[in-house]
């Protein structure tokens, strides 16, 4: 895995875009790929890469170009059926020079043109530079594993695999985008392809972007799709087995080794217990456990470690442990956040690297695939409730939803009007309202500057207008589906949660759930296929695989989804918390900063001091608080410029 | 306690934990929690926790309604009707 960065000018200059320049761009990525670093430039186009060595080790430095080096590539991921598309270019008379996939990305190029996308199998973004046609082409995978951003300015094209990139340039100017952060303040994290810096858009999942003569044209490649069946085909338990075992079989052609995270739930049990299978040397695993026995699932890890004989490494984390890395999360993430899970992942990705290790299998995808979340249960029985309003037997089974809060508290006709009340069935966002709102209660901070700039803005009514003309006629899960895959699983999960904690110890992480092959299989089966029992049974056709292969422990494989969850209040208001906390925190630089309320801000802290604040509601308020007021700080009024790779003047 | 100082109690805590943040909001004894956003399913969670800290009512399941805890009024009038006067639930 690796990082890639460049400037496009709109027409050639008599000077070459400034080595200098694409050395800082380098150095702000440079956690992304500490083996190695690269950088082309000419009059109209500099390129520059950092490198992490998991395929031809030796031969795979970039850019790279084709046989004559009128088209070169910077590239960002892994393409997994590239062993397939090079003897398909070779019999088509392309001559390769290394082993490595990048090189058959310049000749899938220049064979297929932008037609290649569609045939490559993986997690990727990338930049081709091509020559001839004075032409830059970018284009990401479809789900968004890895990132691309991009800014124009003074009619020049930037991008880069992080945002610090484009700031490091000198030439792209970091300021607040207040929808963006209103979208994280909504959905977790802004929706592509607004960011939450103003000017620096992300490139779409599954879309390409062509600079030529000064302009950035956008295009989709991929389309997420529900051809919902009517009923599950005899055959698909034997297919899913195939998709599976082949997509895990791609993720494993490395030249280093692979380890596999393992949570202690279902889906990275699935993958660790398939590549164990099918690796020839004990799989490394890799955990996290919490002090704090609500959230830690490690008797669960045990028992899929022992059962795959794997050499497991944990990592214990207390609440010291999140507060003591969090500002460097958010620098890694880039964006505020509102929870703090991303932190034991940023220590996970640590700990593989301790142990040599920079390719890791993980189980996300299950979920959005194959309605393991507790939000679509939620969906399933609000509209069942719905129908029968007068019903009351039905809102009963709401009583099972959440069986991890506190049992005496949910329970009762009030607790479920919270979500029978919260949007009308005919709302395309229905099965997101209550999680939409309860995260928008973090909008009650906002200061009076804050909330004007954004009036007659509405973040819910924004992703309503952007989506796609097939939603509608989709069952509601699938909806459901669809909304979790853009809104959470691409901005929030794989980059807050994943691209950006891995890679900011130089460990890439692969999706074997997110193959596309499996991610279309899932989208066709019916949603019954999934969520059984009355819409309480979640992932059910991967349950009755994995107990018709014995692929996991019973233990693991009935377990019902476990939320990932870490601490939060605690980690920062502990008698040792460190000095930061209070320091952010502090009205005179809430005030500064100007987009929270510093009174109300105040209110939080005094009761998060005392104890008093516990619930979701302020926790989510005190993350979101603290992570914004540090992401300012790093970004935009405490920033400083990256130094270069390059020495001024050098080569 | 009586009911006016389980209504005050009461109005003090929703002020004190859910309103904090927004000075300018007024909410009337009888205005409904749930529908003007004070409350939410967390927050029915948290206002259950108080109600059993603060006057050791522990709200039966089939108490757990709209009408019992909708708003400020409802709920006083509810914990008036399930304590023994001292705040304390009733020893059964």
């Amino acid at each position: 895995m690796c990082g890639l960065a460049g400037v496009a000018r709109r027409v050639p200059h008599g000077t070459d875009v400034p080595l200098e320049m694409l050395g800082r761009m380098a150095a702000a990525l440079r956690h992304r790929g500490p083996d190695g670093s690269g950088h082309y430039s000419d009059g109209q186009v500099g390129l520059a890469h950092v490198r992490l060595s998991i395929i031809d080790v030796a031969g795979g430095a970039q850019p790279l170009g084709n046989e004559d080096d009128s088209v070169l590539i910077v590239y960002n991921g892994e393409v997994y059926n590239y062993l397939e598309l090079a003897a398909e270019l070779s019999a088509a008379g392309h001559r390769f020079r290394t082993r490595c996939d990048t090189e058959v990305l310049v000749h899938a190029y220049e064979q297929w043109g932008i037609g290649m996308l569609s045939r490559l199998n993986g997690q990727f973004a990338f930049a081709i530079y091509d020559r001839r046609s004075r032409t830059v082409f970018l284009a990401r995978d479809r789900f968004g594993v890895r990132p691309l951003f991009v800014s124009v300015s003074n009619g020049t094209l930037f991008f880069a695999s992080e945002v610090k990139a484009l700031f490091a340039s000198g030439e792209v100017d970091a300021a607040l985008d207040p929808i963006g952060l209103d979208q994280v303040f909504t959905f977790w994290a802004a929706r592509p392809p607004r960011t939450v810096f103003q000017n620096v858009q992300s490139l779409e999942p599954g879309t390409y972007a062509i600079w030529r003569d000064g302009e950035l044209r956008h295009g989709r490649f991929y389309d997420l799709d529900y051809p919902e069946a009517r009923n599950e085909a005899p055959s698909d338990l034997d297919t899913l087995d195939t998709l599976l075992g082949s997509s895990v079989a791609l993720r494993l052609r490395s030249d280093v080794p692979v380890g596999g995270y393992l949570s202690g739930g279902l889906d990275s049990s699935i993958t660790c217990a398939l590549a164990a299978r099918q690796s020839p040397f004990a799989l490394r695993t890799f955990s996290v456990t919490f002090d704090d026995p609500q959230l830690d699932e490690s008797a669960f890890q045990r028992v899929v470690a022992d059962q795959l004989h794997s050499k497991h490494h944990i990592r214990a984390i207390g609440s010291a442990d999140i507060a003591a890395v969090f500002p460097d999360v958010v620098r890694h993430a880039e964006t505020p956040l509102v929870r703090t899970a991303p932190a034991p992942m940023y220590l996970l990705a640590r700990l593989a690297r301790e142990h040599d290790i920079k390719v890791v299998l993980t189980g996300e995808g299950s979920d959005e695939l194959f309605l393991g979340y507790d939000l679509f249960k939620e969906t399933a029985l609000r509209l069942f409730c719905l129908r029968q309003p007068q019903s009351r037997i039905r809102p009963r089974l709401f009583d099972r939803l959440y069986p991890y809060l506190d049992a005496q508290a949910r329970r009762g006709d009030f607790w479920r009007r919270a979500f029978l009340d919260a949007g009308p069935p005919d709302d395309p966002l229905f099965s997101h309202l209550p999680r939409f709102q309860l995260t928008s209660r973090i909008k009650e901070f906002y200061s009076a500057d804050m909330k004007a700039a954004l009036a007659g803005t509405d973040a819910m009514d924004e992703l309503r207008a952007s989506l796609p003309p097939a939603f509608a006629a989709w069952s509601p899960l699938n909806r459901a589906a669809y909304l979790e895959m853009v809104t959470l699983l691409s901005p929030y999960l794989l980059s807050s949660q994943g691209d950006r904690m891995s890679l900011a110890h130089g460990v890439e992480a692969r999706y074997p759930f997110l193959d596309p092959r499996v991610y279309e299989y899932a989208a066709r089966l019916p949603t019954t296929s999934k969520l059984r029992g009355g819409g309480l049974r979640e992932k059910a056709i991967l349950r009755r695989w994995t107990e018709a292969r014995n692929i996991v422990p019973p233990a693991v494989q009935q377990r019902p989804k476990q939320p990932y969850r870490a601490p939060d209040i605690p980690a920062f208001f502990a008698p040792a918390s460190p000095d930061y906390v209070a320091d952010v925190l502090e009205g005179s630089n809430i005030a500064r900063t100007g987009l929270f309320e510093p009174a109300a801000v105040q209110g939080l802290v005094r009761r998060c001091r005392s104890g008093a604040a516990t619930g979701f509601r302020e926790s989510q308020a005190l993350v979101a608080i603290l992570s914004t007021e540090l992401w300012h700080r790093q970004f935009i009024s405490e920033a400083r410029l990256e130094p270069s790779t390059v020495e001024a003047g050098g080569a | 306690m009586n009911d006016t100082e389980i209504l005050a109690r009461t109005r003090a805590y929703v002020q004190e934990t859910f309103l904090y943040m927004r000075p300018d909001f007024t909410l009337g004894d009888q205005d409904r929690l749930l529908a003007r956003g004070v409350i939410d399913s967390m927050g029915v969670m948290e206002l259950l926790a108080f109600l059993r800290t603060e006057f050791g009512v522990v709200v039966a399941d089939e108490d757990i309604t709209e009408s019992n805890l909708g708003t400020l009024a409802d709920i006083a009038r509810y914990v008036t009707a399930h304590s023994n006067g001292n705040g304390k639930k009733p020893s059964s």
